[in-house]
């Protein structure tokens, strides 16, 4: 039981993270998009350079406790996901976890939004193994990270990128125009 | 610069001017939620794997054909595939419902007021509209490349992971693209 009690603990703080930093909020995301508020992704850069950095310095001192699970790179596939996934995300300011928290704090476009997602699984379940499978299969690299790409060790890579998203991060004015 | 202008909120510096009719301030404190979302993701890979949510969508579709219809969900290699809701993703997305309340109430934030985002936004319907479709292609785009934001791009990109980088690429063209054209003249008679 102690996994699903951490699992609701951890869901509860990402939730609470997101709702403070107003990625749950349609507006604030369409703004990040047009670029004219850029906070939601310098949180998601500074996000990833932390955990980047964390996660492959563990993995030096206790790889066995980790639970590594890397998705695999059928380009085709998730290049094409994340074409439709971005207009979905400009359209509705939501992605499929932020509508949740959207919902938390009462917000009833989220329902809206999440209605919309159900009904968007409900119809890739149901084209699958005529439309989707095919694709998956198409140019699949497997398993692969930029540390394999690179033939360096992981935490090598984690510091170069982590330092590259932080500098960037750094460079770019949060507020690029005022709106 | 960029740091300073976003305390964390237990630091007195330079707080903006209660929000008043604007609304609530953009200027949020994003540095301090960075930091420690990027070691509650950690955390969650010691403690089972990385944070992912649009797989909790086809579970659910899954859950309800066991009810309506079990052969169909016994025979679709998808709904078999991801299989039942007792997982931790599952409890992750309950406990982000609790987390966007508790943000919201500790805060003694008011429900939000339905944001108007696009130019042609122009009745509450037309903005369901856009969040009814826009949920939709969110869903069916992250089932096709097998994560969304949290597991592709945040734990991806986590994990360097390939994937991470491609979908997000993905993700921020069109996404950039759709905002921005949305917001154009033509866009305003939507």
């Amino acid at each position: 039981m102690l996994v699903p009690f951490l699992s609701i603990l951890i869901g509860v703080a990402m939730g609470f993270f997101i709702q403070r930093v107003r990625a749950s909020s349609p507006g604030m995301i369409a703004k990040n998009l047009r670029l004219e508020n850029i906070s939601v992704i310098k949180f998601m850069a500074l996000t990833m350079a932390v955990g980047m950095v964390v996660v492959y310095s563990l993995s030096l001192v206790i790889p066995q406790l980790l639970h590594f699970d890397v998705k695999p790179a059928y380009v085709v596939g998730v290049l094409l996901g994340g074409l439709v996934f971005g207009v979905g995300f400009a359209l509705s300011g939501y992605c499929p976890g932020t509508c949740v928290v959207g919902i938390g704090e009462g917000r009833k476009d989220a329902i809206v939004a999440i209605l919309g997602g159900v009904v968007g699984a409900l119809a890739f379940t149901l084209v699958y193994t005529t439309l989707i499978e095919p694709i998956v299969g198409i140019a699949n690299l497997g398993k692969i990270t930029l540390a394999d790409v690179l033939h360096l060790p992981s935490i090598v890579v984690a510091l170069i990128v982590g330092a590259i998203f932080v500098a960037v991060i750094k460079f770019l004015p949060t507020q690029l125009k005022k709106t | 610069m960029t740091f300073a202008t976003t305390s964390p909120p237990t630091a007195p510096p330079k707080k903006a001017p209660p929000a008043a009719a604007e609304g609530p301030s953009e200027n949020t404190p994003w540095v301090f939620y960075g930091i420690l979302f990027g070691l509650l993701g950690a955390f969650s890979i010691l403690v089972w794997g990385p944070i992912g949510v649009s797989g909790t969508y086809p579970r659910f579709i899954g859950a309800i054909m066991q009810v309506v219809d079990p052969a169909y969900a016994e025979s679709n290699p998808y709904l078999k595939r991801m299989g039942s809701l007792f997982k931790p993703e599952t409890f992750i997305v309950i406990g982000l419902l609790i987390g966007g309340f508790l943000g919201a109430k500790v805060n003694r934030e008011k429900a939000p007021k339905c944001e108007m985002i696009h130019k042609g936004e122009t009745t509450t319907n037309k903005r369901y509209r856009d969040a009814f479709i826009g949920g939709f292609l969110i869903v069916f785009g992250a089932r096709i490349a097998g994560g969304c934001t949290s597991g592709h791009i945040i734990s991806g990109i986590t994990q360097l992971s390939v994937s991470g980088f491609i979908f997000a690429a993905g993700v921020f063209a069109t996404g950039i693209i759709t905002a921005k054209s949305l917001n154009g003249r033509r866009a305003a008679g939507v």
